[in-house]
């Protein structure tokens, strides 16, 4: 997740003098102005942009990976039965022979 | 040594037969001449900087070709003639009918290669083919026409002792011989480049050739075993293993 | 004995959640490359794989050509179609990543290319086999025999061209606890190969013995 830091706010370090009434200052804000959002949401946008692609990346190599694998075990699996039936096939004929 | 005469006797004996009609030269060198042309009709557009990269590439694609087209049609003729199962039979040393066919596809690689890097360097001038060096060139052609045959040769005799299926012939040759087809083509390129380390890559082809001769040679009685007139019957093509 | 491609197959069967979860949870985000570099995990044990069972495929297509052993040759077989399957996987995600990454699937380095060319060597090797004329078993396994002693020398070839793949020192410079999540999938992937190989060898010896015996029980010819 993208944590945005906000700008830490300057520490209340006016308030020095103990028996100065005078009023808090008021806390400068630092980069709300308008280019620096701007930049900052072209980067959420392109990092977005790059998680969803690599996310893609990532489903389609494993997917292709487990679909190889499950194919292979399939015709691992259609031969054995084939071998299984010429077997038994080869075992009848030679048992009615005698 | 009776090895070397034998070998010496069947190549005089399978240059002898070409020298009647010059089929095999003919056709090669024609195809030669075809690719060359191809060549240079699909790669005219390629400003002289790439064509000069696109050369050697070339070149090498060009032997691959025209080898697979040899070796097909060494091993045809005979396979046509029924001569090679009398070969076989034959009471020769079977290294000796490897060497002699290698030693004519050697042969007619070569005088291919002869027709094809003037060719290659007339039609890609930028390549500066003819400023290379003449030595370091004929030999870097002639250990890449080795290595090729080498492997060729075997596969090829191995197709040829059964009844048709040659078209597995170009499925087993072009993978095989890509070791030997890169490092010609990374020779060449130094060559052409100018770079230091020629002679070096050379060494190492020469000691691949040695090797995939030593291979091939080695493995040829084994996989001729069975072929000939006295082949094992197939066995039977039931449940597919 | 007779139970061990099971074990096996059980053994990866349980592995492959913990790689997965160790692999997309539990791991750290690469710096450079980011999410996509987790295809990674798999990438490398399937190239370590597909090369590893060529070399072994070489070896038994030796001892079958040497010993005319049946079962040299049965797990040559199988080692070469692992070999292909590993190799297909390989060839597949390779691209994938790379065009997560850089943008282009085909690199054109020595290193895609040359695991291009031994994955078409085994190909052949098993296109021989299937179509080829009477008996191609030995032709097929002079065929295994050069690809395998391929797998050195293309390797080397690696070293005298420029190349854009990952150095071999990617692996060696890994973080500890990368490496660690590559093992956990090598050893997953691993025994699942074996399995299969393990599987698949069985299949080949048992009809290579049902071909026998099928000429064996064909009654005898009438004499004319």
């Amino acid at each position: 997740m993208l944590i945005l830091d906000q700008p830490e706010a300057p520490s209340p370090a006016t308030a020095t003098s103990a028996g100065e009434a005078s009023p808090p200052a008021t806390q400068k804000v630092e980069g709300r102005d308008r280019e620096t959002v701007r930049l900052k949401r072209e980067y959420e946008a392109e990092v977005e942009n790059k998680v969803a692609s690599d996310y893609s990346h990532i489903v389609w190599a494993y997917g292709i990976i487990w679909a190889l694998f499950a194919i292979y075990g399939v015709l691992l699996w259609r031969r054995s039965s084939a071998q299984q039936t010429d077997l038994d096939e080869l075992g009848n004929q030679l048992d009615k022979r005698g | 040594m009776r090895l070397w005469r034998q070998t010496w006797l069947l190549a005089r004996n399978d240059l002898r037969q070409e020298a009647r009609q010059l089929e095999l030269v003919m056709t090669a060198g024609f195809f030669t001449l075809v690719m060359v042309v191809l060549f240079a009709v699909a790669f005219f557009s390629l400003d002289d900087d790439a064509q000069a990269k696109a050369v050697p590439g070339m070149l090498w694609l060009g032997v691959a070709f025209v080898g697979a087209l040899t070796l097909t049609r060494v091993f045809g003729r005979e396979r046509e003639a029924n001569t090679f199962n009398a070969l076989l039979a034959a009471p020769v040393d079977r290294l000796a009918i490897y060497l002699s066919k290698l030693v004519v596809t050697v042969l007619v690689l070569a005088l291919c290669s002869a027709l094809m890097v003037p060719g290659l360097g007339s039609v890609f001038p930028a390549a500066g083919i003819f400023d290379a060096d003449p030595v370091a060139l004929v030999s870097l052609v002639l250990l890449g026409c080795i290595g090729y045959a080498a492997v060729g040769t075997l596969f090829a005799a191995g197709l040829a002792s059964a009844a048709g299926k040659n078209v597995l012939l170009s499925v087993i040759l072009y993978p095989l011989t890509t070791p030997v087809l890169l490092f010609a083509l990374v020779a060449t390129q130094r060559l052409l480049e100018g770079h230091a380390e020629l002679w070096s890559v050379l060494a190492q082809m020469l000691a691949l050739d040695v090797a995939l001769v030593g291979v091939g040679a080695w493995l040829f009685e084994s996989v001729l075993v069975g072929a000939g007139p006295r082949a094992n019957p197939a066995r039977s093509p039931r449940v597919s293993s | 004995m007779k139970y061990v491609p099971h074990a096996l197959l059980a053994l990866s069967a349980v592995l492959f959640p913990y790689c997965v979860q160790r692999v997309f949870l539990a791991t750290p985000i690469e710096s450079q490359m980011g999410t996509a570099q987790k295809i990674f995990y798999f990438h490398v044990p399937l190239a370590w794989i597909c090369m590893l069972f060529a070399v072994v495929c070489g070896i038994a297509a030796g001892v079958q050509l040497r010993r005319r052993s049946d079962r040299a040759e049965a797990l040559a077989l199988a080692a070469g179609e692992m070999t292909v399957l590993a190799g297909l996987g390989v060839l597949i995600t390779g691209p994938i990543w790379g065009d997560a990454t850089w943008g282009t699937p085909w690199t054109g380095d020595a290193r895609q290319t040359s695991t291009a060319l031994l994955w078409l060597v085994f190909v052949a090797y098993l296109l021989v086999r299937t179509y080829g004329p009477a008996n191609a078993e030995r032709l097929a396994a002079a065929l295994a025999i050069f690809g395998a002693i391929n797998v050195p020398i293309i390797y080397y070839a690696v070293k005298i061209w420029k190349t854009t793949h990952p150095q071999t020192g990617v692996v060696g410079s890994l973080p500890q606890d990368m490496w660690n999540t590559l093992w956990v999938c090598l050893l997953a992937l691993l025994s699942l190969a074996i399995a299969l190989v393990w599987i698949r060898a069985g299949q080949a010896r048992l009809a290579i013995a049902l071909d026998r015996a099928w000429i064996d029980a064909e009654p005898e010819p009438a004499p004319a």
